[in-house]
């Protein structure tokens, strides 16, 4: 119903999902194996968007691009294995020797790296390569968007505010606590952490840890014309227009056991209008192309439906859950049996028809925590498997709710349905949440609630919803883990050091034990344990009901017909850029 | 002549400042917050303040106003230490959504919308008027009844539809145009082909939308002013219809459209949105909607809109100026 968060990346199988939820996804690779992959020709990406989110290293966010960057312009110290299936979401060392080696309860990590790497201008990456790259992002004021892991990480300490005292290297501010974080000893570059952090390898995955040679650092504008390591670098990137990749003649192949580049050139075609690009995919105009969007919905259908284009496309759980955030700060959903009222009240089967239906769309869920991180996944009780919940929405046990909650929070239920008052849903301001905001608000209405919806413009909803004293009650969000832990979750989501916390849940009286629960978690080096307690934690979230209706969603991707070694990259939740190429 | 010239100058000038100070003072109070734009999930309080240092937003407007004055004159240092830079005058300031001084954008873009307003606006008056003076010559005959038909498509169909429609089952149905180099700007002095080829399909669908309009102008203004006594008298002197036309008739009939042509062409100039969008060209049109819509880039709409309001305000004083130099009563009016 709204623009979703598009920073998240997941991993594990799309199997699993089909085990968890009861149905089948659709293929996930074209690569066939008795093919070989072919060396040369241009290789073509079209999408109505304007641009990458950003290039930069320290700013890239998005899962697509993510992989398409890492695949071709720039190295990381570890990164995921280039292959479909699970065994994508393993990780590989890459710069560096290994995938790290952490000691002191995993608070410090040392990383040694490859020998034989280049940037484009033919100089050796150098340790401190990587350590310039890293102190990037805390230059917040410059380097925007991009994630924070490290700097959340990184034993550094912070001001009153809980800001980091180092402020990047433009300024310098603070570059002692930063030197002393980390260091360089030779070929291995050394991270000291304020926590254990059994998986901090994993947040090294993203480019944000990659290293930028200072002498080509260009602040700003950096976002325009990175310094490539890779097998690619740019020839010419222009917003709106195109980003044109050529041979990066200083890379080796004998340094660099993760890329296989086949094309000699990568072309990314910016702006095309939507009905452009889908009559591109849908008459094979120009086969050695592949969209970078998924098409329109009628279009995208014709293209599903259409047998010769069979091995031409995919149909996957994307990394996301789709949810409606309950804020439960007092004056707002402080009430549980409100919250479970409005809850049993939706009709989903028809929002989920709305948005594409189950095919295309995704499925009602029963956590926060995708199926596909498999581990820290366990089936919920309560909420979707309640006797009570039905997909068209149950207005009766519903009004029973209601009923309750005139004793047991009469303040709330006042304000759920009084007419000059009721419950404000926030909305981004599209054509479908205009019309999910209808279906919503029937539904309720029959079991007596009152709820009103707030509609923000689109680019405006997430700074609008974050704001805190701006979000309503009701806020349409979503979320997918950075990699296979649900420490990228559960504490986003429902501490109130979280990231993106829509619940406000802190003054809640189920908060403290909660909060208490997820610290330990956190920090708990045995896995097994470690999923176990999100597992718990996820049942806690439903039971509270701080998040309603998750939906586990899918993503669509198609190509052309001389587009060879297309698979789903698990843990980037896209294309498996690497392995693509054009077909003779 | 000098005065009026002056006066007019003097005016013109004016109403670029209004403009300018609206526009920023309808980003002031108007209820969004640009710094907050600027990061996505590290969002705090304190990022979010040193991003509006950033941006230049955690000053009074009017010092936001008088920077932006200053550095139209003398350029604009923007960013902190290392990661400093400088715009060069004229600047208007700094597109932080696209990483580039907003006059470099300016510049990249002008060159395309004014190519697709000129070609458009030769095809569409070339088609225009010529429609036009033979619908008013065979007044209701085939030709007329023909014309008119025209005028009604084109006056019905928006470019949205028209765009769409002659895209989608002409340019692309028929490989007229290769879709995934649709919309890239090439120099007409570097390869006039490849230029014109870019701009052919959207310059129809503007003249298709314009030359309507201009039939039926044409049409009605030759009809009548062929009625006015001087035509009758210099039929009656025994000269020949081609020659009436050209020398007596089109002199009179043609000087209002040629005043709406300019000041069509002056709109067209600030960005011919629709268009631009459906073609894929990157020209003011797409840059302004796109800094609207997506970045909320207030250096890039204050400069697109300037430079809009310059575009008719220009077109409005060459017109009176051209006005005041044919015909002397509008000095004196003046």
């Amino acid at each position: 119903m709204s623009g979703l968060k598009t920073s998240r990346r997941i991993l594990a199988s799309t199997a699993a999902i089909a085990l968890a939820v009861g149905v089948t996804v659709a293929s996930g690779t074209s690569a066939n194996a008795a093919e070989k992959p072919v060396t040369g020709g241009t290789l073509y990406f079209v999408t109505n968007a304007e641009q990458f989110d950003h290039i930069d290293p320290a700013r890239v966010y998005t899962g697509r691009d993510i992989a398409f960057l890492n695949s071709y312009l720039y190295r990381n110290l570890v990164s995921y294995k280039p292959v479909a299936g699970s065994a994508g979401s393993s990780l590989v060392a890459d710069l560096a020797t290994n995938t790290g080696v952490p000691s002191n309860a995993a608070k410090t990590w040392k990383f040694t790296l490859r020998a034989g790497v280049t940037w484009e201008d033919g100089s050796a990456v150098t340790c401190a390569d990587v350590k310039y790259g890293v102190s990037r992002p805390f230059a917040g004021d410059v380097i925007t968007d991009g994630p924070q892991y490290l700097v959340q990480a990184l034993d550094i300490p912070t001001d009153k505010d809980g800001a980091s005292v180092y402020k990047g290297p433009y300024k310098k501010t603070g570059q002692a606590a930063f030197d002393k974080a980390v260091t360089c000893s030779g070929n291995t570059i050394t991270f000291n952490l304020n926590r254990s952090f059994a998986d901090f390898n994993y947040a090294l995955t993203y480019p944000a840890g990659a290293p930028v040679k200072a002498s080509k650092d260009t602040g700003d504008k950096y976002d325009l014309r990175p310094f490539s390591n890779g097998p690619y670098k740019i020839s010419s990137y222009k917003i709106g227009d195109q980003l044109e990749l050529e041979r990066n003649a200083a890379w080796k192949k004998s340094s660099d056991t993760v890329r296989t580049p086949y094309p000699d050139n990568i072309v990314v075609r910016f702006g095309l209008a939507e009905d452009v690009r889908d009559q591109i995919m849908l008459e094979d105009q120009i086969p050695n192309t592949a969209s970078l969007d998924a098409l329109q919905p009628a279009n995208l259908r014709a293209f599903f439906a259409d047998p010769t284009k069979k091995a031409q496309r995919f149909n996957v759980y994307d990394p996301y859950v789709r949810y409606a955030a309950m804020n439960v700060k007092k004056g707002h959903m402080d009430c549980l049996d409100i919250r479970k009222a409005v809850f049993f009240a939706i009709n989903t089967q028809a929002l989920i028809d709305l948005s594409g239906g189950r095919e295309f769309y995704g499925d009602p869920g029963d956590n926060p925590v995708k199926p596909v991180l498999g581990l820290d996944y366990a089936k919920t009780t309560g909420n979707i498997h309640d006797a009570n919940w039905k997909i068209t929405g149950n207005a009766t046990y519903a009004a029973s709710l209601l009923e309750k909650a005139k004793t047991s929070c009469p303040d709330a239920y006042s304000r759920a349905t009084a007419a000059d008052k009721g419950i404000i849903w926030d909305l981004s301001n599209t054509a479908t949440s205009q019309k999910a905001a209808v279906l919503i608000g029937d539904a309720v209405k029959a079991a007596g609630i009152n709820l009103k919806f707030n509609f923000i413009p689109s680019g405006q909803y997430y700074s609008t919803v974050q704001n805190r004293d701006k979000q309503n009650d009701i806020s349409t969000a979503g979320w997918g883990a950075d990699w296979a832990n649900a420490s990228t979750v559960i504490p986003e989501l429902f501490t109130k050091e979280g990231g993106f916390n829509l619940s406000q849940n802190w003054d809640d009286a189920a908060y403290a034990a909660f909060k208490k629960k997820s610290d330990a978690t956190k920090v708990e080096t045995n896995r097994a344990k470690q999923a176990k307690g999100w597992q718990e934690l996820s049942q806690y979230v439903m039971d509270q009901y701080w998040i309603i209706r998750p939906v586990f969603s899918k993503g669509q991707e198609v190509w052309g017909s001389k587009v060879g070694g297309v698979y789903y990259w698990e843990p980037q939740g896209n294309f498996g850029f690497g392995g693509m190429y054009v077909k003779n | 002549m000098l005065k009026y010239l002056a006066r007019r100058l003097s005016a013109t000038f004016l109403v670029i400042t209004l403009v300018s100070m609206s526009v920023f003072g309808i980003f002031a109070v108007l209820p969004m917050d640009p710094a907050a734009l600027t990061c996505g999930k590290a969002c705090s309080a304190p990022v979010i303040e040193a991003n509006r240092h950033r941006l230049g937003l955690d000053v009074p407007v009017q010092v936001q106003y008088g920077r932006f004055v200053k550095g139209l004159f003398v350029g604009r240092d923007f960013g902190e230490g290392a990661a400093a830079f400088h715009c060069p005058a004229p600047a208007f300031g700094y597109s932080f959504n696209r990483h580039e001084c907003v006059t470099t954008l300016v510049a990249e873009a002008f060159p395309v919308t004014l190519s697709l307003a000129v070609g458009a606006f030769v095809l569409w008056l070339s088609v225009g008027v010529s429609l036009g003076i033979l619908a008013a010559r065979k007044k209701n005959e085939w030709q007329d009844r023909a014309a008119t038909a025209f005028v009604l498509i084109g006056t019905s169909l928006p470019t949205f539809i028209s765009g769409i429609l002659i895209l989608l089952f002409v340019a692309l149905k028929f490989n007229l145009i290769n879709p995934i180099e649709m919309g890239r700007w090439v120099s007409p002095l570097e390869d006039p082909v490849a230029w014109f080829r870019t701009f052919i399909f959207p310059w129809i669908v503007l003249a298709l939308l314009y030359a309507a309009t201009y039939t039926r102008f044409t049409r009605s203004n030759v009809i009548e002013t062929s009625t006015e006594d001087y035509i009758r008298t210099a039929r009656a002197k025994g000269l020949n219809e081609r020659d009436i036309l050209r020398k007596h008739t089109l002199r009179a009939a043609l000087a209002p459209i040629i005043t709406l042509a300019g000041l069509d062409f002056a709109g067209l100039l600030g960005g011919a949105i629709i268009t631009e969008g459906i073609f894929n060209l990157p020209g003011l049109g797409r840059l302004s909607i796109r800094a609207v819509l997506r970045d909320y880039d207030l250096p890039t709409i204050l400069a697109t809109t300037i430079l809009a309001a310059v575009f008719v305000i220009v077109a409005n004083l060459l017109v009176d100026i051209l006005y005041a130099y044919i015909d002397p009563r509008v000095r004196v009016a003046s």
